[in-house]
């Protein structure tokens, strides 16, 4: 302390260089970055209308999130019932495992976003994104989740429903740091029947699956549906479909997409197999044979659970189970 | 003392029957793990299997791209065949299969690319293949990576 009046010039300009350093190098890396935003050619500004706001409770923001989410979507449930479903009292807060978990339960595809041009042009299709941010450091993290709902690049701001703060605006490079000490960890919360703007088909895929998991047949159902309109030769969404009909007991709606996808997929012992169950609880067992057969035909790397539902049909007993 | 259990006794003998079930428990579980059992096959298992595939196909799109000829004609349209397989590398399983699927459909006999490929056919696929990189915009069937 006593040398604090000696050498004051020392460090008014080491602060001063310092932060200089620090301006410049945020200066050059934001150029970069909206060079990227530029060339995506989006809007100046957007906002998405009508997405609800609820102020949160204290280390409520995940259940706040969320609601504000599902209630964008179309379900309006409200903070507090969620509160239940995702927040962990010990941790002061809420998993993201959580969230995607009541995301699914809803019968709303969590479909997971990591990058920074997809939260802006998903922004743009309409589709609010939860994000966790860390607003302290990475030593002393500050957990918090809010929803990005617009942004305005003329003045390089982002909008956030965040907090007690409805449209929060956030300039964008103090948005990335904090986004980016999670890992730029980002979920959109959808309804079935509607596609991420960028949406990659092996990432779509398990957020249907997730629907399944979660005993949301029939929003598993839609969400194949949904996924087969932009990708029709999805074995994965072909197979799903077949096995949410068989999960709701609709035999017919299942033999009817197997028989679809046996068309697509002639080499597929995997539609055959299905195939074979579906025929044979329907009672049409010689046609539930041939399936098997040729499920047994092609081969593959399941060829044992082929034979195996060929010996079962033979015996006139299959067990099938999903 | 003479006519008492002692009490180690005592646990063993109350332990019998848990022990007795126990073992059963375990020899009727371990009998149905190695038993296949006839099902219907899960969405996530052709998941995996999908993702089997994004291998193959991504390792059958390096074999094209190290083919001389086809190297040939990158390097002489002025693409670095290495940046080529970069770009090959940040593709979607689902757009590798795509392109593979690509490939394999081109007019040839055969393999395609067992057999010697004509110039014609040659320039036809790199375009084919840039194109689908996002370098050259020339067919309109395919869809272009997103960058």
């Amino acid at each position: 302390m006593h040398s604090a009046g000696k050498r004051p010039h020392t460090g008014v300009v080491l602060v001063a260089l310092i932060l200089i350093n620090l301006h410049l190098a945020g200066c050059s890396r934001l150029t970069y970055r909206d060079q990227a935003l530029r060339e995506a050619q989006l809007p100046q500004h957007f906002e998405i209308e009508a997405v609800p706001f609820f102020p949160q409770e204290k280390y409520q923001c995940g259940p706040a999130a969320l609601s504000m989410a599902l209630g964008w979507s179309g379900l309006q449930i409200p903070p507090d019932v969620l509160t239940q479903e995702v927040f962990t009292p010990a941790l002061k807060g809420s998993y993201q495992s959580a969230l995607i978990g009541a995301t699914r339960r809803h019968g709303r595809m969590a479909y997971p976003l990591s990058d920074r041009l997809n939260l802006f042009k998903e922004i743009v299709a309409g589709h609010p994104v939860i994000v966790l941010q860390n607003l302290g450091l990475s030593w002393y993290p500050i957990w918090h989740y809010a929803l990005a709902i617009g942004f305005d690049l003329d003045r390089g701001n982002i909008l956030l429903h965040s907090g007690t703060t409805p449209r929060k605006t956030t300039a964008i490079s103090v948005f990335e740091s904090t986004w980016r000490r999670s890992g730029y960890w980002g979920i959109l919360v959808l309804p079935p029947n509607r596609l991420p703007a960028t949406a990659e088909l092996s990432e779509i895929i398990p957020a249907v699956v997730g629907l399944e998991k979660a005993g949301q047949w029939y929003a598993a159902i839609e969400g194949y549906k949904t996924v087969l309109s932009r990708w029709p030769n999805s074995l994965a969404a072909h197979i799903g479909m077949g096995n949410g009909w068989y999960a709701v007991g609709n035999l017919e709606a299942a033999e009817s997409v197997l028989r679809e996808a046996s068309r697509r997929f002639p080499e597929e012992g995997t539609v055959y197999n299905n195939l074979a169950h579906v025929l044979f609880e329907r009672g049409n067992i010689d046609a539930a044979e041939g399936a098997a057969r040729r499920a047994v035909d092609m081969g593959g790397p399941l060829v044992d659970v082929y034979r195996q539902t060929l010996r079962e049909i033979q015996a006139g007993r299959p067990s099938p189970k999903l | 003392m003479n006519g008492e259990t002692p009490p180690m006794q005592n646990i063993l003998k109350a332990a019998r029957p848990v022990s007795f079930f126990l073992t059963a428990i375990i020899i009727v579980t371990a009998f149905f793990s190695q038993y296949v059992s006839a099902a219907m096959i899960g969405t996530e298992v052709v998941t995996r299997l999908d993702r089997t595939r994004g291998e193959e196909a991504r390792r059958y799109v390096y074999s094209v791209l190290v083919r001389e000829d086809v190297r040939a004609v990158l390097i002489k349209h002025g693409l670095d065949p290495d940046e080529a397989r970069a770009r090959v590398d940040s593709l979607t399983d689902s757009e590798v299969i795509r392109l593979a699927d690509k490939i394999d459909q081109l007019p040839a006999g055969g393999d395609a690319l067992g057999v010697i490929l004509g110039v014609a056919l040659i320039v036809f696929l790199v375009l084919l293949i840039t194109d689908i990189m996002g370098y050259t915009d020339i067919f309109p069937f395919v869809k272009k990576a997103h960058r």
